[in-house]
C-alpha cells in the first residue's frame, strides 16, 4: 500500500516537475520564434488527438472524419468572432479594439464553449447513424460525414443563411479572425507567441486531465465493455447507444475547442484546412503514439507535429544544399512523411506508448474476433 | 401491467412509418435522383434522353470506380485492411499507361487494328506493373504487421499512399496533364432512343464487363480461387487445410492491383486527363462503392460502383460539380442507415 | 403451470424466433414461478439459448409476448431489461479479457450506478464514494461465488475455467437481479466443481431470495436443482414436469439418444 502510494508521489513529482519547464519554456526563446510557433501547433493537435483518442482509442470507433470537428469549431469562431458578418454588429465582452470594427464579436472563453456546444451536437448526429454498424462501416461513414462538412465548407460561399451572411468565405477563408482578448490581460498578437503557447498548454492540460478522469471512471469502464464484447456489455446494463454517443461527444467538444483555437492563432478559416488529410494527421497521431494510450497519443502528436512542420521542411530540405546539391527535397515532402509513417508502424507496431490493454488485447487476441452483435436481424 | 411495458410503447403510426422505411427506405433512397430527374425532364423536354444520356455516362465512369473497389473488396475480404493505398496504385496505372503510349508511339492517327494491339499491350503492361506493385506493398508494408494491431496496417497504408503520389508528383508534374485522346473518346458511335453510346462508353464497359466475368470465374472456379476464399473465410482453418496464407494473400493483391492498372488505362482513355492526386478521389470513391455493395463481396463492388457512377453524373450534370462528392456521400451514408451492412452485404452473427 | 398467476415472476407466451427459414425456437409457453430453480435443457441446437436470447433482449422474438415481473419486456432493449432484473451468464465465458475479475464485476453494476459524465470528470465525493463503494460489493460477490481472494485483481482470462464462470456469475449478480439466467454454467467443470456450484445455486435461492433459470447437459447438476424442467427439442416444448417425470418420458430419452432407443 505504501509502496504504491510512494510510487504515486514520484509520479506526480514527474509530472510537476515536467510541466513546470513546458511553461517555462518559451521564456527561453524569442516571442516570436518559429519553435514556439510549433509548440503550440503541437500543443492544439494533441487536444485534437486526445479527443480522438477517446472515441478510437477508449471506445474502439474508428473515426476518418474528425476534421469534421475541427471544421465546425473553426467556423464558430469565424462566424462568432470576426468581422465576416460585417452586416451585424454585436460585441460581447470584447476588448477595445474588437469593439470598434463591424461583425460579430464575441469574447474568446464564450466561443470556445459555444464551439464545445456545436461540435458536441455534430459530434452525436455524425454518430447516431454509425449505431448499428460494424467496425469499418463506421470509419466509412465518419470519412463520408467528414468529407460532406468539407464540400459545404468549399461551397458554403454560395449558401445564404440570410441576405447578406453566407455561411462560409470558401476557399478565400474567413480572415482576419479576432485574436485571443481575455480580461485583464493584454490583448494577444502575433508578434508575442508566448501567451498563445500558454493558452493552447492550459486547454491542453484540461483535455489531459478529462481523459484520465475519464479513463479510471464508470464510463471508462463501459467504453473498453463495449469495445471488446458489445454483446456481454450490453446484457450486463450498458446502454451501447448512450455510451458510444458520450463518447462521440466529448472527443468532438474537443475538436471543437482546438478548432476554435487554432481558428483565432492562424488567423484564418479557410476551407482547404478541412481535408480528409487532416483526419488521417490526427489518426495517425492517436495510433502511432499507441492507441488509448494518453501519454502514447500525447508523444504521437508532437513527434508528428515536429515532423511535419519542421523536420521536413526546415530541417531536410536544408540537407542537400548542404552537402552540395541542387536539389529541391520540398518535392519529396509529403513522400517522406509517408516514409517516417510506414517506418515507425513497421519498428512499433503497437504504438510508441502502448497502451497497458491494448497491448493484452494484441497478444492474447482479445475483443479482435466478431463480438459485436448485429441486433438487425433478418 | 401494460402502464410499466418496455420498451416504451410507440405510438402505432409511428411504428408503420419504420416498418414502412426499413423495408422500402433504401429502394426510395436508391430511385429518388433518377426519378425526379426523369420526371422533370418529361415535363420539359418530353423524353427521358438526356437522364438516359447521365445514366450512360454513369455507367461507364461507374465501371471504372467498379473495377477500382473489386481490389478494396478482395483485400479487404482476405486481411480485413482498408487498403488505402490503392487509390494511388490506380493513379499509377494511369501514369503507366500515359507513359508507355509515348514509348510505343501510339497516336490517335494510327489504323484501328494498330491502335488495337497498341492499347491492348499497354493493358497488359498496365496489370502487370500495378499488379507487382501492389505485391510489393503488401510485402514491405502490410505483411510484417500481421498479428499487430488492426489499426496499425491503416498507417502504412496510408504512408504508402503518400509515397505514391509523391512519386507521381515527381513523374508528371504537379498539374493536371492532358493526354492525347487516343480514341476519340467523345465520338458517337451509335444512338438508341436518343441516348448517345460514345467511344469511350463502349471502351469502359467493353473492357470492365469481361473483366470482372473472367475475375469472378477465377474465384469461383479455380484452385487459387478457392483457396482465397478458404483464407477469407478463416485463415487459420484454410492454413491447417494445407492453403499457403501468403501466397494466397499476395495473389489476391495481385489481381486487385491489376484491376486498378486496368482501371488507370480506361480512365485516362476515357477522361483524358491525368494528375499525381487523381488516386485519392478515386479512392475514396472506390471505397465508398465497395463498402455500398456490401464489403467483402465482388458482385457488391461492382454494383457499388455503377450505382455511385450514376448519382456522380446525374450530380455533375443537374446540380453542379462542386456538391458532387457530397451528394455521394450523402447517399452511402443513407444506404448505411437503412442497410447496415451494404447492398449486398450478409447480416446474421451469434449472440449468447 | 401456464395460467398466469401472479406468483409467477417470467411468463412467456407463444415465443417463437425465426432465422431466415429457421424455427429454432417454435410457440414455446414458458413460465417460472417466483423463488425457484428450474431447468431448460434439450439436445445441441435445441433452441435453448436462442430463447435466453429473447429473454435479455439480445434478439427479438418473431411472435410471442414476455412478460416480467409484471411487466412486458418482449423486444425490449438488453440493458433495461438488465435494469428490471433479469441478469445472465453466458455458454461460452464471454467476460471482458483485459480487465481483471473485481473490474468484471464492477462493469456488472454499471446498471446501478450513478456517475454520468460530469460527475466522473469532476470526481465528486458522490462518485468517489459510490466508485468505493462499487469495487468493494465487486470483492462480496466473488467472495460470495468462492473465488479466492487473491485472485481478484488478477485478470480475468488468467483465471482457471471454473473461476472464471464464477466471475461471471459474480458479475451477473453484482446487479442485484432478480432472476439469474445460467448457460450451461458447469461447461468444463471438473465433478468436484460442478457440486460447489449446485450448492451456489441453493444459496443463491435460500439467503437471497433469487429466482433461477439453468441451461444444462449434466444431468446431475439438472436433477440435482431442478423443481421443474422444461425440454425442448427442435425448438419446440416436448415435455415439462418435476424431475422424475421429465426423466421417465419416453419422447425425452428419444429426443436425447434418438429413435429407438426407448430402453437404452
Ligand atoms: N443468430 C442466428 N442466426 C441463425 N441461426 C441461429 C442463430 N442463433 C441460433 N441459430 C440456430 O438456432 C438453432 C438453435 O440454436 P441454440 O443456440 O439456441 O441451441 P442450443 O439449444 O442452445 O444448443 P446448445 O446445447 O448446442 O447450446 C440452431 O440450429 C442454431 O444454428
Ligand atoms: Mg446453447
Amino acid at each position: 500500500m505504501t509502496a504504491a502510494m510512494g510510487n504515486r508521489n514520484v509520479k506526480i513529482a514527474i509530472f510537476l516537475v515536467g510541466l513546470f519547464i513546458v511553461a517555462i519554456l518559451p521564456l527561453f526563446f524569442n516571442e516570436s520564434s518559429g519553435f514556439i510557433d510549433d509548440c503550440t501547433l503541437a500543443l492544439a493537435y494533441i487536444v485534437m488527438a486526445l479527443g480522438l483518442n477517446i472515441i478510437v482509442g477508449f471506445a474502439g470507433l474508428l473515426d476518418l472524419g474528425y476534421v469534421a470537428f475541427f471544421a465546425i469549431g473553426a467556423y464558430t469562431m469565424g462566424w462568432f468572432a470576426s468581422g465576416f458578418y460585417a452586416e451585424a454588429d454585436i460585441h460581447v465582452f470584447v476588448g477595445e479594439f474588437a469593439s470598434s470594427i463591424p461583425g460579430i464579436h464575441v469574447n474568446f472563453l464564450i466561443v470556445l464553449i459555444i464551439a464545445a456546444a456545436f461540435t458536441t451536437l455534430a459530434g452525436i448526429v455524425i454518430g447516431l447513424p454509425t449505431l448499428r454498424l460494424r467496425g469499418d462501416y463506421i470509419a466509412i461513414v465518419t470519412l463520408a460525414f467528414g468529407e460532406i462538412i468539407h464540400r459545404i465548407a468549399i461551397n458554403g460561399d454560395e449558401v445564404q443563411i440570410a441576405e447578406g451572411f453566407p455561411l462560409t468565405n470558401g476557399r478565400q477563408g474567413i480572415t482576419p479572425v479576432d485574436k485571443i482578448d481575455l480580461p485583464f490581460i493584454e490583448p494577444f498578437t502575433s508578434l508575442n507567441l508566448r501567451p498563445w503557447y500558454w493558452v493552447a498548454l492550459a486547454l491542453a492540460l484540461f483535455v489531459l486531465f478529462v481523459n484520465f478522469r475519464l479513463r479510471d471512471s464508470r464510463l471508462g469502464r463501459a467504453w473498453i465493455a463495449l469495445r471488446e464484447d458489445e454483446v456481454a456489455a450490453i446484457s450486463m446494463g450498458i446502454p451501447a447507444v448512450k455510451t458510444k454517443l458520450l463518447a462521440y461527444g466529448t472527443g468532438a467538444a474537443f475538436g471543437g475547442m482546438s478548432g476554435a483555437f487554432l481558428a483565432s492563432y492562424l488567423n484564418t478559416v479557410n476551407a482547404d484546412q478541412f481535408a480528409f488529410s487532416f483526419s488521417i494527421f490526427v489518426l495517425a497521431m492517436v495510433i502511432l503514439g499507441g492507441l488509448g494510450s494518453i501519454w502514447g497519443v500525447v508523444l504521437g502528436a508532437v513527434a508528428l507535429t515536429f515532423i511535419n512542420y519542421r523536420l521536413i521542411p526546415d530541417v531536410l530540405n536544408d540537407v542537400p544544399n548542404k552537402v552540395g546539391l541542387d536539389f529541391d527535397l520540398s518535392e519529396l515532402s509529403f513522400g517522406i512523411f509517408g516514409f517516417l509513417l510506414v517506418i515507425m508502424m513497421v519498428l512499433r507496431p503497437e504504438g510508441l506508448i502502448p497502451e497497458r490493454r491494448r497491448q493484452m488485447e494484441l497478444e492474447q487476441g482479445i475483443g479482435t474476433g466478431d463480438t459485436e452483435l448485429d441486433l438487425v436481424e433478418p | 401491467m401494460e402502464a410499466a411495458s418496455l420498451p416504451a410503447a410507440k405510438p402505432k403510426a409511428l411504428r408503420v412509418v419504420q416498418d414502412w422505411l426499413s423495408k422500402y427506405g433504401l429502394i426510395v433512397v436508391l430511385l429518388a435522383m433518377p426519378v425526379y430527374y426523369g420526371i422533370q425532364d418529361l415535363s420539359d423536354e418530353g423524353d427521358l434522353s438526356r437522364l438516359g444520356g447521365n445514366i450512360v455516362d454513369g455507367l461507364s465512369n461507374g465501371s471504372i470506380w467498379a473495377l477500382v473497389a473489386i481490389g478494396y473488396t478482395l483485400v479487404y475480404g482476405i486481411i480485413e485492411l482498408i487498403n488505402f493505398a490503392h487509390g494511388d496504385v490506380f493513379m499509377i496505372g494511369s501514369f503507366t499507361a500515359a507513359g508507355f503510349f509515348g514509348t510505343i508511339g501510339l497516336t490517335a492517327g494510327m489504323g484501328i487494328p494498330g491502335l488495337a494491339l497498341g492499347l491492348f499491350l499497354t493493358l497488359l503492361v498496365c496489370m502487370l506493373t500495378t499488379g507487382a506493385l501492389n505485391v510489393m506493398i503488401e510485402r514491405v508494408a502490410y505483411r510484417p504487421l500481421r498479428g499487430a494491431p488492426v489499426l496499425a496496417p491503416l498507417i502504412t497504408a496510408v504512408g504508402f499512399s503518400f509515397i505514391l503520389q509523391n512519386v507521381g508528383l515527381l513523374w508528371r508534374g504537379g498539374s493536371q496533364e492532358g493526354i492525347g485522346d487516343l480514341i476519340n473518346s467523345q465520338n458517337t458511335l451509335f444512338t438508341i432512343t436518343g441516348v448517345e453510346i460514345t467511344n469511350g462508353d463502349l471502351l469502359a464497359m467493353g473492357t470492365t464487363i469481361p473483366l470482372v466475368i473472367l475475375m469472378v470465374m477465377f474465384i469461383t472456379r479455380s484452385r487459387l480461387g478457392k483457396a482465397m476464399r478458404a483464407t477469407a473465410q478463416d485463415p487459420e482453418a484454410a492454413r491447417l487445410m494445407g492453403i499457403n496464407v501468403d501466397t494466397t494473400i499476395s495473389l489476391t493483391f495481385l489481381l486487385g492491383g491489376m484491376l486498378a492498372g486496368a482501371a488507370g488505362l480506361i480512365y485516362a482513355l476515357y477522361q483524358t486527363t491525368i494528375w499525381y492526386a487523381q488516386g485519392f478521389t478515386a479512392g475514396l470513391i472506390a471505397f465508398t462503392a465497395a463498402v455500398m455493395g456490401g464489403i467483402g463481396n465482388i458482385k457488391g463492388a461492382v454494383l457499388g460502383g455503377l450505382i455511385i457512377g450514376i448519382i456522380q453524373q446525374i450530380a455533375d450534370n443537374r446540380i453542379g460539380t462542386e456538391w458532387t462528392p457530397a451528394i455521394v456521400f450523402a447517399y452511402l451514408v443513407l444506404i448505411m442507415v437503412f442497410k447496415p451492412s451494404g447492398l449486398l452485404g450478409e447480416q446474421t452473427r451469434e449472440a449468447g | 403451470m401456464t395460467d398466469a398467476s401472479p406468483d409467477l415472476i417470467l411468463d412467456a407466451r407463444d415465443v417463437s424466433k425465426v432465422f431466415g427459414g429457421l424455427t429454432a425456437v417454435g410457440g414455446v409457453n414458458f413460465g417460472i414461478p417466483r423463488g425457484g430453480i428450474v431447468s431448460l435443457i434439450g439436445p445441441n441446437g435445441a433452441g435453448k439459448t436462442t430463447f435466453f436470447n429473447m429473454l435479455t433482449g439480445l434478439y427479438k422474438p418473431t411472435t410471442g409476448r414476455i412478460v416480467f415481473d409484471e411487466k412486458a419486456i418482449t423486444g425490449g432493449r438488453p440493458d433495461k431489461i438488465m435494469a428490471l432484473g433479469i441478469a445472465r451468464t453466458f455458454q461460452n465465458i464471454r467476460l471482458f479479457g483485459t480487465m481483471s475479475a473485481r473490474e468484471n464485476v464492477m462493469v456488472g453494476e454499471h446498471a446501478r450506478m450513478r456517475a454520468g459524465l460530469f460527475g466522473s470528470i469532476l470526481r465528486t465525493p458522490r462518485v468517489r464514494r459510490e466508485e468505493r463503494h462499487v469495487s468493494d460489493k465487486a470483492a462480496e460477490e466473488l467472495a460470495y461465488v468462492g473465488l479466492p481472494p487473491n485472485t481478484f485483481d488478477q485478470l480475468a482470462i488468467n483465471l482457471s475455467y471454473g473461476d472464471q464462470r464464477r466471475v461471471e456469475i459474480a458479475r451477473a449478480l453484482a446487479s442485484d437481479p432478480k432472476l439469474l439466467l445460467l448457460d450451461e454454467p458447469t461447461a468444463g467443470m471438473n465433478p468436484q466443481e460442478s457440486d460447489e456450484l449446485t450448492a451456489l445455486m441453493h444459496r443463491l435461492r435460500d439467503e437471497r431470495g433469487l429466482t433461477i433459470l439453468l441451461i444444462e447437459h449434466d444431468m446431475k447438476v439438472v436433477m440435482g436443482v431442478s423443481e421443474y424442467i422444461t425440454v425442448l427439442d427442435h425448438g419446440e416444448k416436448i415435455a415439462e414436469g418435476l424431475p422424475e417425470q421429465v426423466r421417465n418420458d419416453d419422447r425425452v430419452i428419444e429426443a436425447y439418444l434418438g429413435k429407438g432407443a426407448v430402453h437404452e
